[in-house]
């Protein structure tokens, strides 16, 4: 196989087209540099006929997971929510806890099947250990990163209104909002409003008033301003009239997670497609297997990577690639997985260690009156207001989404509602119907995402013994919830039955219905949680070389020509989904390296990197 | 198309506000006439096949909702009351079209080359013998197919007073985008005597006006009418999207007019920019056409008997696009914000046609049930 791509030089050589590589792509090509992207899985999300493919594929899935639009290619396996159910899959659990999160290996990456939630991080985020004693601080601040929040806001096209979501601190710039409007409201969190807004709950003799709020979708809603909502994109500009007029607004279908129909929740091919095209290659079906480094200047002078043409088979050639500039944004997991494969880890090294989640619970119950359940975006609203405050200092925050979505995540409701009334209450015929209609619109359910710090336990490492069908190696992944995680989850779990409470809500979480989810004990008390996807933690970024691998730009302390972004540069996560940080810290990271690379000579044929 | 700005100009057909309220009713009932013709073939689809079909279409209805919502927009802003729910707005199918082109019949057929030689007719670009004069003679209508049609309709097309040109009943407007030159040439001429008088044509509750808060992303940029020049940009615009601008096949957007989307489905391949008009050089356009429900061309509600669950369907589906008229018409008259709940709305209407086509009509051996669209007297 001739590669092209192999005999031409480029300023920046990026692996990973997911949100940051996309972003960082756009910029620089922007800033007039050569960008070369490699992608691991396959490119087909990128053209509307590709597209329209997954979604016949989601359609025919008898499981409707966040896999199952997004099969992956044999050469680029992937985590599957169900592995923790059958014991098999692309992670080697390590224990003792099962780590239960997945991500999509594919031109898009993980905002694929995103939910397109864009929580801000609180300002106490990033200070947890100075202000509670606890975990780490950032080497940022949220001021450091505000200008570029709202920017990201802009990139990816976040729906909310200001006026919901200055809470805990958060702060906009003067005459600041979002894009767009905030997506309006479902039913269900409109009567949920009703009964819980002012209500309060008490942890350990703390009272903490509640209020259900909208949360910032990355989904196009009514844009504000000048702004324009991107709709759906079509890397074919032969074919690019056939995309009119689709997604450029949230139409109200239930399937955001794990994907949207018609494009209206962002995915990073709409980012990618807005790049400079003439100084963008984007290379899909090429897994980086190894960074390549000069041992004696440390830079890194070339990514080895492996093409393969049929995703149904391992049967590849190997070939390098070449810039001045490298980039990992391949997720931080395989961010550390590359790292570590190619020897720049281990020992003191903190690359793969200090991996983190949002271990997450379901409360659910059957609401007094209807709520208008399974319709809608799977969610449009939570309870922010547990995210922060002075019991940080003692237990893990947390965050209730609302879920319009009735007991689909919990129980396999509606169907399993259907079963159950057949098969366990012999109900037929109008009976049957005239239950399912009373029940099944008060579906109620809140999932908890808790938060969790990073400890050098927590990690992924690699084991010469689990390889992949290419010979790359798996991810070993070791993790246990902790008792500062327990303890949040403590909260979280009676938080949830003093709403139910208070709301009339019957409470019918049952932890024995999600049998298969992984479990922690504590007090006596067990947790059934499932994991929220966000992985963070893996190349942490610090002040100093010795305490981290990065620096504040995500730039690699030990190589100076090599960048390794996204979540697995966190510190700590509070409780927002990282995508619209790690957006913002791509921004920011973009930034520097178009100012570090015009700063600098372009290299001539034949020299070593010279950045 | 200039607007004349230094001389004055001479009276067209339309010479009163009541005459032009008369005309942008019409141009109303024209755009939404189109939609059950288009929203029928689509649905008739079958699912996951025809792509190319499915968005070519898809762009198109989405665009005449624009259409619809510009219309209105004019009509509000010349004092007029958009309503969708008079009797007759919708036409019975088969129809001719209400700006008066009588030389062909509009039906509600599934997909297929008829439907898409029916769409060409209906998009055809302008071809007035002489400028300035943008009617021809009624004698195209001898078509000895729209006659032999004729007989065999089960009623006579409704040719009411508007569906004539005002004092011309031999004469015709050849095409859509000729009608509207017309609108144009009238608001243009009215704004001008009203303005000798101290007046303006333009005296509508801009509050009614759709803006783009209420109206994006439905079919390009909605165009909030309060004088002439907004008028006519509106205006155009529809003219535009259907025909193409100065005889190209592409709109003032950049994007690519109706009839020559249209015609990619003739022809079989694609339009690529800078292409002329009849000659695509693009991709080729994949139709299966054997892919498509069989939809009964004209359905009425007689076709379903009485007591079936398929009557039940299409008189159900009836009311609820009579209520979905309802509720346009509302948010044409001062509640815009009504037109956020038209997107969910929408799903129903979807759903109601979905019911129909993909269901058999009993003893009428493969042809499939259909909306009938038949509204008026349909309350919800």
């Amino acid at each position: 196989m001739t590669e092209a791509a192999e005999h031409e030089e480029y300023d920046v050589v990026i692996a990973g087209a997911g949100v940051n590589g996309a972003l960082i792509a756009k910029h620089l090509t922007h800033a007039g540099f050569r960008v070369l992207v490699l992608e691991a899985g396959p490119g087909s999300a990128w053209s509307l006929d590709g597209y329209s493919r997954h979604l016949d594929h989601f359609y025919a899935a008898a499981s409707k997971g966040p896999e199952s639009p997004w099969p992956p290619a044999v050469a680029a396996p992937q985590p599957d929510t169900a592995d923790i159910r059958s014991g098999a899959g692309y992670f080697v659990q390590n224990g003792p806890d099962k780590y239960g999160s997945s991500y999509t290996r594919a031109q898009g990456g993980s905002t694929l099947h995103w939910l397109g939630v864009c929580l801000r991080m609180l300002p106490e985020d990033f200070e947890l250990r100075s202000r509670f004693g606890v975990g780490h601080d950032w080497p940022l601040r949220y001021a450091d990163l505000e200008p570029y929040y709202g920017r990201a806001e802009h990139e990816i096209g976040v729906a909310a209104d200001v006026a919901d979501q200055a809470h805990h601190g958060i702060e906009f710039p003067d005459g600041y909002d979002y894009p767009m409007r905030r997506i309006p409201l479902s039913f269900s969190d409109q009567v949920l409003a009703d009964t819980i807004d002012g209500m309060r709950v008490t942890l350990e003799g703390e009272s903490i008033a509640l209020q259900v709020r909208s949360y910032p979708a990355g989904r196009n809603s009514v844009p504000r301003g000048a702004y324009r909502p991107v709709g759906a994109v079509d890397a074919d500009v032969d074919r690019h009239d056939m995309i009119t007029h689709l997604g450029e607004r949230c139409a109200g279908n239930t399937s955001c997670t794990p994907i949207c129909p018609i494009e209206a929740k962002y995915n990073a091919g709409k980012t990618l497609a807005q790049a400079d095209r003439g100084k963008l290659r984007v290379l899909a079906q090429a897994v980086v297997s190894k960074v390549s480094v000069d041992p004696v200047s440390g830079m890194v002078d070339g990514i080895e990577y492996q093409r393969y043409a049929d995703p149904a088979s391992p049967r590849h050639t190997v070939h390098t690639a070449r810039g001045r500039v490298y980039v990992l944004a391949a997720h931080a997991v395989e961010n550390a997985k590359i790292l570590l494969a190619s020897g720049l880890g281990g020992g003191d090294s903190l690359i793969g260690k200090g991996l983190i989640d949002h271990p997450a619970l379901y409360a659910w119950g059957l609401s007094p009156v209807p709520v208008g359940a399974y319709r809608g975006p799977l969610s449009t609203a939570g309870i922010e207001d547990l995210r922060g405050g002075a019991f940080r200092a003692r237990h893990a925050a947390f965050r209730f989404d609302i879920g319009n979505d009735g007991w689909r995540a919990t129980t396999g409701g509606p169907d399993s509602s259907v079963v159950d009334a057949v098969t366990n209450q012999g109900l037929y015929g109008t009976k049957l119907r005239a239950h399912l209609a009373a029940t099944l619109p008060r579906h109620v359910r809140f999932s908890l995402a808790v938060e969790q710090l990073r400890s050098e336990a927590n990690a992924v490492t690699i084991d010469p013994r689990h390889l992949d069908a290419m010979g790359n190696p798996r991810p070993v992944i070791s993790y246990r919830i902790d008792d500062y995680t327990m303890g949040g989850m403590a909260a979280a779990a009676e938080a949830a039955r003093q709403v139910f409470r208070q709301a009339g809500i019957a409470d019918c979480t049952d932890p024995e219905a999600g049998g298969w989810f992984p479990s922690v004990r504590r007090d006596g008390e067990v947790f059934h949680y499932h994991g929220m996807g966000h992985f963070g933690g893996t190349h942490v970024m610090g002040h100093r070389a010795g305490e981290s691998v990065v620096d504040t730009h995500q730039r690699s302390w030990e190589h100076r020509n090599l960048y390794v972004v996204g979540s697995g540069s966190f510190p700590t996560m509070g409780t927002s989904n990282p995508t619209l940080t790690m957006a913002a810290l791509a921004l920011r990271t973009a930034e520097h390296m178009t100012e570090a690379l015009a700063a600098r000579q372009p290299i001539r044929q034949g020299e070593p990197s010279g950045f | 198309m200039t607007l004349p700005t230094t001389r004055d100009i001479a009276p067209g057909d339309i010479t009163t506000i009541e005459e032009l309220q008369d005309y942008l009713y019409r141009g109303m009932q024209l755009e939404h006439a189109t939609i059950p013709v288009y929203l029928t073939a689509l649905y008739s689809l079958h699912p996951e096949t025809n792509a190319d079909a499915w968005h070519i279409l898809r762009v198109i209805a989405i665009e005449e909702m624009l259409h619809l919502t510009l219309a209105a927009n004019v009509m509000n802003a010349v004092g007029g009351q958009p309503d969708l729910t008079k009797k007759g707005f919708v036409p019975t199918y088969p129809a001719r079209l209400p700006d008066g082109e009588t030389d062909f019949l509009v039906p509600l057929q599934p997909f297929s080359e008829d439907a898409v030689h029916t769409f060409l007719q209906i998009e055809r670009p302008r071809k007035a013998p002489e400028p300035g004069k943008r009617i021809v003679a009624r004698s195209r209508a001898h078509d000895p197919e729209v006659l032999q049609a004729d007989q065999h309709l089960d009623h006579r097309p409704v040719i009411g007073p508007l569906l004539t040109v005002p004092g011309r009943p031999e004469e015709q407007f050849y095409s859509i985008g000729e009608f509207y030159e017309e609108i144009i040439h009238g608001v243009t001429y009215l704004e001008q005597e009203y303005r000798k008088q101290g007046k303006t044509l333009f005296t509508g509750d801009p509050s009614r006006q759709v803006t783009p808060e209420y109206y994006y992303s439905g079919g390009g940029e909605i165009v909030a009418v309060t004088d002439l020049e907004s008028c006519v940009k509106a205006l155009q615009l529809i003219a535009e999207q259907g025909e193409g601008l100065g005889g190209g096949i592409y709109d003032g957007e950049g994007e690519l007019a109706h009839y020559y989307r249209f015609q990619q489905l003739k022809i079989g391949r694609f339009y690529l920019p800078p292409d002329e008009p009849d000659r695509p050089t693009g991709p080729p356009v994949t139709i299966d056409w054997a892919a498509v429900y069989p939809v009964k061309k004209n359905p009425r509600m007689r076709d379903y008997p009485q007591g079936s669950q398929l009557r039940a369907a299409a008189e159900e589906f009836n009311k609820e696009y009579a209520a979905f008229l309802g509720m346009l018409t509302r948010a044409y008259t001062g509640q815009p914000q009504l037109l956020l709940e038209a997107v969910w709305q929408m799903f129903h209407v979807r759903d109601g046609i979905v019911r129909l086509v993909r269901n058999p009509l009993p003893g009428r051996d493969g042809v499939n049930a259909g909306p009938t669209f038949e509204v008026d007297g349909a309350t919800p």
